[in-house]
């Protein structure tokens, strides 16, 4: 029993950090731009596909691969604003920004499909045992666990508080968010806003898009990853919209729900997750934590 | 006669913030009674508070005698609180008439079902145009809003709180903004709406003579807490309003 | 022509007759120049209008944001579909449980409105996708209720009074019918006070309040009403399909009938029904881009977002808005010419 436990919490939480680096980009969109993403999910994807194409078809090795890999990242991120956020920014329906994300996830669909096609790529696992060419397997508490899951947990971790820190506790993420509440006081207050929104959509993609690489080995890079966000969307309204920690706690927990769900329900494993989402909800309108700005809605 | 509005002890802190101290007073049905003090004493919350967008932290709040303190702001509106905005809220992407409609809406009591199997809302023209000849100003119905210009949109935002036949109408800084002949027919506006209709109506201004010459009583606020209270006259020689506006004279 | 315009009451009379006219000519040539599946396309494009109309309700004229359209429709399809296809031991007929369908429907969006509806703007978008993805899965997986993956076939053809629709342009007429009805009885919310209630909740929710308008109830109203109509369009294509399965539910197609209505207009009924119609039959129109449908689709929707974001009928108002500018405009320099003159 314990095993499983284990098994299932280590899974969960595996799931949950990477849900929590959607989740991240999310808030950030929120707070230092002003808008909802609803191509999050496709970003990743694109992240998982480029990783897939400079890994398998380019045969990088790591050391070339992650500049070029965050290079790469940084473009699409940039192409991103430009198509989706620029020409909307004056809109004066808040909803027309949504809607232009959601067209530029169609648009990503299609794209990743034209150019690798639709069968699922795949790749090799993150950390390869050298005597059997597969997964490399850990013995932890007597359960066999994928190192994979240990290194996504890590460094998503990192990366997930190297955000933070930014964020909240830099100069930086403060123009960032004064850029995003009132872009006209922030400009005279000296604060380049069209920086700090590129600077925004940079750091989300790269954030995104490793979170993408990570889970390219063990869910393949397909369509389907894009349906990822769906959890970090979850996460961050458990969390309480825009706030960074609760995005982060809301997406872990997110994650662990899922896993364990698949104990007794596993086929509707995405009924519980929304369902739990729900009660909480109820219960608690505004999320676990108390959110920091006002809902923008 | 028994008070239309009144206020016993409200308190409300917003954080650190005291924004009302211990605040009382009435207003009587008929009366136009002032609400002054310096920018950020805490006039346009007790507004908030009066109307339901914000909750008292204790005390009471009673309109007509019956106490709404704990009442949603939507029931306050339909027991007969009006309210007009600083700046006018009104519908952007709609015409006068549709905004004008949400005033008669209020004052209608049918409820949605009524509205759509056809019940013809009371006629409203004739009282509209009535209150248009002491608004000093005309308009086509099906215009949008956004064709008047600010000065008119204050006005008529008074005359869609009118039309919606209150017992007690909260007006926040009527004259900002306009100017000298538009403010005259704001004070008639208001004029009838107390004396002829009987309707209590709480004042927030800054333009003094305003305040002086047509407010019976005035209740004057700052940092949240009420400094004076009386006819103009006594407000206007109180020294502690004075100290408020003007500072304190450092040499004696 | 001009002078035409000028005069209120005529003007809506000429916009009426137009669309009257579009509409008649519309209902004529459709079923010749259709073959069979352009045909079916084109009756579930108007089974998507309806479900479009819902968006119209509830963002249009409500400012909210929703995806819950496919759950209700799925509601009012299994709803029909169980019925009438005696998989539960018995079958009722079909015409009375389809006008049963809508009721059923506004019950379970009233009760889901009543729960979701206590949270504000963002919160309550989400937590309709999570509505959405609760009932996919239940309607893929469940089994005795839903049919799991395959679905629940077998349902009846539909029967009014003896009468029976029985090709798709049959059909065409029979759905254009409900459309025509669902969108007036739309139309005329939009003239009463819920209509008005609901815009002063879209522009300015503290102002609602302060004119009496209970914002709760007044957005579960909508949202019930809105429910009810998605409920009749998964009636309609259960007996129209006479099969239902899960996949017609998901998120996805949540998205798709947002952007029909937003395509058109997304607070304007003609507009939601022309949107309806143009994304569903698009697929269908640019066959030859088969592989890059979905890419010109997506980029489509960046644009109309830029350049036209209150959707085609918000392009064809503010034609008419500075025709009139400009007639105004020569008028008052003909009369200011005139009152030169007599100087």
């Amino acid at each position: 029993m314990v095993n499983t436990l284990v098994g299932l919490t280590v899974n969960g939480l595996a799931m949950g950090v990477i849900y929590a680096l959607i989740a991240m980009g999310l808030v950030l969109l929120v707070r230092a731009v002003g808008i909802m993403n609803f191509a999050q999910g496709d970003l990743l994807m694109l992240g998982a596909y480029i990783s897939c194409a400079l890994i398998v078809d380019l045969k990088l090795p790591f050391w070339a691969f992650v500049p070029v890999a965050l290079i790469s990242f940084a473009i699409v991120g940039i192409i991103f604003m430009a198509t989706t956020y620029w020409p909307l920014r004056n809109a004066s329906y808040p909803q027309a920004v949504i809607i232009a994300t959601m067209g530029a996830g169609y648009a990503l669909k299609e794209l990743v499909q034209m150019a690798w096609g639709s069968i699922p790529r795949t790749m090799l696992p993150l950390v390869i045992d050298p005597k059997t060419g597969s997964a490399a397997i850990l013995r932890f508490f007597g359960v066999n666990l994928q190192w994979q899951f240990v290194l996504i947990i890590g460094v998503c971790a990192m990366l997930i508080l190297m955000v933070f820190i930014l964020f909240e506790k830099l100069y930086a993420g403060r123009m960032m968010q004064a850029a995003a509440q009132d872009k006209y006081a922030a400009e005279l207050l000296g604060i380049p806003t069209v920086l700090t929104i590129a600077v925004t959509y940079i750091l989300v993609n790269i954030v995104v898009s490793i979170g993408g690489y990570m889970v390219a080995p063990i869910y393949f890079a397909s369509t389907t990853l894009a349906n990822l966000q769906l959890r970090a969307f979850a996460g961050v309204v458990l969390g309480g919209f825009g706030n960074l920690k609760g995005a982060v706690y809301g997406s872990l927990i997110i994650g662990l729900v899922e896993s364990y769900s698949t104990l007794k329900w596993s086929s509707y494993k995405d009924a519980v997750v929304f369902i739990v989402l729900i009660l909480v909800l109820i219960v608690r309108p505004q999320g676990i934590f108390r959110e920091k700005i006002a809902d923008k809605a | 006669m028994k008070p239309i509005l009144r206020l016993e002890q409200v308190n409300k802190r917003f954080g650190g913030v005291i924004a009302a101290d211990d605040i009382t007073f009435s207003v009587m049905p008929g009366e136009v009674h002032g609400l002054i003090g310096p920018n950020g004493a805490g006039k346009s919350t007790l507004m908030n508070l009066i109307s339901g967008i914000y909750e008292c932290d204790s005390g009471y709040i009673f309109f007509d005698e019956k106490d709404i303190t704990k009442m949603p702001a939507h029931s306050r509106a339909r027991l007969g609180i009006g309210r007009t905005f600083q700046t006018p809220r009104f519908l952007q992407r709609s015409s006068i008439r549709e905004n004008l409609l949400l005033g008669t809406d209020l004052g209608d009591h049918f409820n949605y079902a009524q509205s759509y199997f056809g019940k013809k809302g009371a006629d409203f023209e004739a009282e509209l145009n009535e209150l248009m000849q002491y608004a000093g100003f005309t308009f086509d119905w099906d215009d949008d809003i956004t064709a008047l210009p600010f000065g008119q949109r204050k006005i008529l935002e008074i005359v869609r709180a009118m039309l919606s036949h209150p017992k007690l109408m909260l007006v926040d800084e009527p004259a900002a903004g306009l100017n000298s002949s538009e403010i005259d027919n704001v004070i008639s506006l208001l004029t009838k709406a107390a004396k002829e209709l009987g309707i209590g109506i709480l004042l927030i201004e800054h333009a003094m003579d305003l305040v002086m010459n047509f407010c019976e009583r005035i209740v004057v606020i700052n940092f949240g807490k009420v400094i004076a209270y009386g006819s103009p006259s006594e407000v206007s020689s109180n020294p502690a309003v004075i100290e408020a506006y003007l500072g304190r004279d450092n040499d004696a | 022509m001009i002078k035409l315009l000028q005069n209120k009451k005529s003007q809506i009379k000429l916009s009426t007759m137009i669309t009257l006219l579009i509409a008649v000519l519309f209902l004529i040539t459709m079923p010749r120049i259709n073959k069979d599946y352009k045909m079916l396309c084109l009756n579930l494009t108007l089974i998507y209008a309806l479900c479009a109309l819902s968006i119209s309700i509830m963002l249009g004229m409500g400012g909210q944001m929703t995806f819950s359209a496919v759950a209700m429709m799925g509601v009012g399809g299994y709803f029909a579909a169980n019925l009438c296809s005696g998989r539960l031991g018995f079958s009722l007929p079909t015409f009375p449980v389809l006008l049963l369908a809508p009721i059923f429907s506004a019950a379970v969006a009233l009760i889901f409105g009543l729960i979701l509806l206590r949270l504000r703007g963002t919160y309550f978008t989400f937590s309709t996708i999570g509505l959405v993805q609760v009932a996919w899965s239940f309607y893929s997986m469940y089994k005795p209720l839903f049919g799991g993956y395959d679905g629940i076939s077998g349902v009846p053809k539909l029967s009014i009074f003896g009468y029976t629709p029985s090709n798709y342009n049959e059909w065409f007429y029979v759905l254009a019918a409900f459309l025509v009805i669902v969108a007036l009885l739309v139309e005329r919310i939009r003239k009463t006070k819920l209509g008005r209630s609901l815009a002063a909740i879209r522009d300015n929710e503290v102002a609602a309040k302060t004119l009496g308008i209970n914002v709760y109830i007044t957005k579960v109203i909508a949202f019930t009403i809105a429910g009810s109509i998605c409920g009749l369009a998964g009636a309609l294509y259960a007996m129209h399909t006479r099969y239902i399965s899960a996949d017609m539910f998901t998120f996805k197609v949540g998205v798709q009938y947002i952007i029909m209505a937003m395509l058109g207009g997304v607070n304007n009924t003609i507009g939601c029904i022309v949107g309806a119609i143009l994304v569903g039959m698009l697929p269908e129109w640019l066959r030859i881009a088969e592989g890059y449908v979905n890419l010109l689709y997506g980029v489509g929707i960046i644009l109309l977002m830029v350049f036209m974001p209150m959707g085609l009928s918000g392009v064809v108002t503010s034609i008419i808005k500075s025709l009139k500018k400009r007639h105004k405009k020569e008028v008052t320099a003909i009369v200011k010419k005139a009152e030169g003159s007599e100087v």
